[in-house]
C-alpha cells in the first residue's frame, strides 16, 4: 500500500452519500454506508462515467449511465455491462480527515 | 439418456442462455447456434465506440474466448436454423443437418427492414445490424466526407453522433416529426433533436426517400419532396422484423414475433423464446410485449434458460434501455405507449430532465436524460406500481423515492 492521501474533513462525506475526488490522475470515489467507509476507482469500467453520480443500494454501487453495478467490498461487477471490476482501496477517518491508502 | 437443448440464435439472449443453462446445472448436450460467423457479442458498442473505432470487438465479447467450449457448449457459428419441426422434436440447419433436441429455445432475433425503392441495391448504401455491417460501414465512411443517414430511430441516431464525431457531414432524412419519435413521443424527440442540430447534423423530418442514385455506387439520395442531397455513403435505419421463419407452418403462435407465456414458453410444447423475437406475457404490463433492446436480452434470455430448467417464476424484469448520443445520456424504463402529456421532472431546455408517463396516478414508463440516478429510483416506483405524488415527482429537488403517496 501507499502513503495514505487526505481527501477531505471526515464530515464530507454524509451517511448514505457519496463524492469523487481526483487524486494525481485517479479518480477516487467514497461512499459511507451505515458508518463504513468505501472508496474505489470511480470510473466505471464500461463507459467511463462517474459511479459517485449514480446511486447507492445496500453495499452496491449503481452506475449513472448504463446501471452497471459493482459491490464496494471487492470491486467486483454484480449486473450490467462493465467488462472489468473496479478496485477498492483501504480508507478510514483520522484526526477529522478522510484518508485513502493507493496502490 | 441425456437431454439435448438446442438455442437458435447465438447472440446476446440466446448465448446468455446457454451460459445460465450450464451455470444452472444442465449436463445434457447443449447445441448453439449462430448465423454470424462469429461467437455471441454485444451489439451496443456498433453504433458507438466500435463505429467511431475507439474499442475493438473482443470487448464486445460476451464470454472470453474458450468459454464456450469450456463449458462444452457446441457453437455452431456461421450456421442457421433453418427450421423447426415439433412433431420429430427436429432443429434442421440450412445445411440439412437435423439436430434431435428436447427442448428448443428461440432466439433468433431481428433483421433490418430495407427501403424498396429505386437504386436502393447501388454500392455505398448500408444497414447496420452486424459487426461485419458496422466493419462496412467504417471502412467506408474512412474516405466519405458527407453522409446520409435515413431514419432517425435509436440507431439512427447513434450513428448520426458517431459519424458527426468521426467529422463526416451528415443529413438525415426522417419521415416522422421528430428523432426516436416513437418510443419517445414529440416533446422529448424535439430534444433530441435540438441535440443533434447542435451538434451540426443537418435533418429534414417528415421527409421520405424517393430514390437513390448514382453511377457506379450512391451519389445522392432523392427525397419525397423533391431535395437532391449528394453524398458519398448512406446508413438505413429504418426498422426491423422479427426472425419468425424458421416457426413459419408449425402451428406455433406468431404474432409480432412468437408469442410467448411469462415463462417464455411459445404455443408448442418443448419450444422456448427470449430476446427481440419474443413477444412476451409480461405479468407487469399486463399483456404482450415484444423488446428490442440489450436488457431484455440478457435478462430474458437468462430468464428462459431457467424455465427450460423448471423454474418457477415469472419474467418479470421493468424494461429498460439506454441511448447515448454525443455527451447526452437517454435512458428508458417502463413501458410507455402514449406520451402525451408527460410530467416533466426538472427542464427540458438545460437537457436534464425525467419525463414520466402516468396511467391512474402510478408511473408506468420514465424516460431520463442525463438524469440516471433519477431513473434508476424510478425503476423501483413502477415496479411496485405505487400511487405517487405528481408534485413532489416534478421537483427535481426532492427525492424521488418521497414521491410514494402514503396511505
Amino acid at each position: 500500500m501507499g502513503e495514505p492521501v487526505t481527501l477531505c474533513p471526515a464530515d464530507a462525506v454524509a451517511d448514505l452519500e457519496m463524492k469523487a475526488f481526483a487524486v494525481g490522475p485517479d479518480h477516487i470515489a467514497v461512499a459511507r454506508i451505515g458508518g463504513e467507509l468505501y472508496a474505489f476507482d470511480d470510473t466505471c469500467t464500461h463507459a467511463a462515467c462517474s459511479l459517485a453520480e449514480g446511486e447507492l443500494e445496500g453495499v452496491t454501487v449503481v452506475c449513472p449511465c448504463h446501471m452497471g453495478q459493482y459491490d464496494l467490498k471487492t470491486g467486483e461487477v454484480l449486473d450490467g455491462p462493465p467488462p472489468d471490476p473496479i478496485k477498492v482501496y483501504p480508507v478510514y477517518e483520522d484526526d477529522g480527515k478522510l484518508m485513502v491508502e493507493l496502490d | 439418456m441425456p437431454e439435448t437443448y438446442v438455442v437458435a440464435g447465438a447472440n446476446l439472449a440466446g448465448g446468455t442462455a446457454a451460459a445460465t443453462l450450464r451455470a444452472d446445472g444442465f449436463n445434457g448436450r447443449l447445441i448453439l447456434v449462430g448465423e454470424e460467423p462469429v461467437a455471441p457479442y454485444e451489439r451496443p458498442p456498433l453504433s458507438k465506440e466500435f463505429l467511431r473505432g475507439e474499442a475493438p470487438f473482443e470487448k464486445a465479447l460476451i464470454r472470453p474466448p474458450g468459454f464456450w467450449e469450456a463449458n462444452e457448449i457446441e457453437c455452431r457459428f456461421g450456421s442457421r436454423v433453418a427450421r423447426i419441426d415439433p412433431g420429430s422434436r427436429q432443429a434442421i440447419l440450412d445445411d440439412g443437418e437435423a439436430l434431435r433436441y428436447d427442448k428448443v429455445l428461440v432466439a433468433t432475433g431481428l433483421r433490418n427492414r430495407t427501403l424498396h425503392v429505386p437504386g436502393s441495391h447501388l454500392p455505398g448504401i448500408h444497414l447496420l445490424r452486424t459487426v461485419a455491417d458496422a466493419d462496412a460501414i467504417r471502412a467506408e465512411t474512412a474516405g466519405a466526407t458527407a453522409v446520409v443517414v435515413v431514419g432517425m430511430g435509436f440507431i439512427g441516431s447513434e450513428v448520426a453522433a458517431s459519424l458527426r464525431r468521426c467529422g463526416l457531414d451528415v443529413v438525415a432524412v426522417e419521415p416522422l416529426p421528430a428523432p426516436c419519435y416513437r418510443a419517445l413521443g414529440p416533446q422529448i424527440g424535439a430534444v433530441v433533436a435540438a441535440i443533434h442540430a447542435d451538434h451540426g447534423v443537418k435533418m429534414h423530418f417528415g421527409e421520405s426517400v424517393d430514390a437513390f442514385e448514382g453511377n457506379e455506387r450512391v451519389e445522392r439520395v432523392v427525397t419525397g419532396s423533391g431535395m437532391h442531397i449528394d453524398c458519398d455513403a448512406v446508413v438505413v435505419g429504418v426498422g426491423t422484423t422479427p426472425v419468425t421463419d424458421l416457426l413459419e407452418g408449425t402451428g406455433v403462435h406468431l404474432e409480432n414475433g412468437i408469442v410467448v407465456d411469462e415463462h417464455c414458453r411459445a404455443s408448442v410444447e418443448g419450444i422456448y423464446a427470449a430476446g427481440d423475437v419474443a413477444n412476451h406475457l409480461h405479468p407487469l404490463v399486463g399483456g404482450h410485449i415484444r423488446v428490442e433492446h440489450w436488457q431484455n436480452a440478457l435478462k430474458q434470455g437468462a430468464a428462459a434458460a431457467k424455465a427450460m430448467l423448471g423454474s418457477p417464476d415469472p419474467y418479470d424484469e421493468v424494461h429498460w434501455f439506454w441511448s447515448d448520443q454525443y455527451d447526452t445520456n437517454i435512458q428508458s424504463a417502463g413501458h410507455v405507449s402514449d406520451w402525451t402529456n408527460p410530467l416533466i421532472r426538472g427542464d427540458l431546455e438545460t437537457r436534464s430532465f425525467v419525463a414520466f408517463s402516468l396511467r391512474d396516478g402510478r408511473i408506468v414508463g420514465a424516460v431520463a436524460v442525463n438524469r440516471g440516478k433519477d431513473l434508476r429510483r424510478s425503476i423501483a416506483l413502477i415496479k411496485a406500481k405505487a400511487v405517487v405524488d405528481p408534485a413532489k415527482l416534478a421537483d427535481p429537488d426532492t427525492d424521488i423515492r418521497s414521491a410514494l403517496a402514503t396511505a
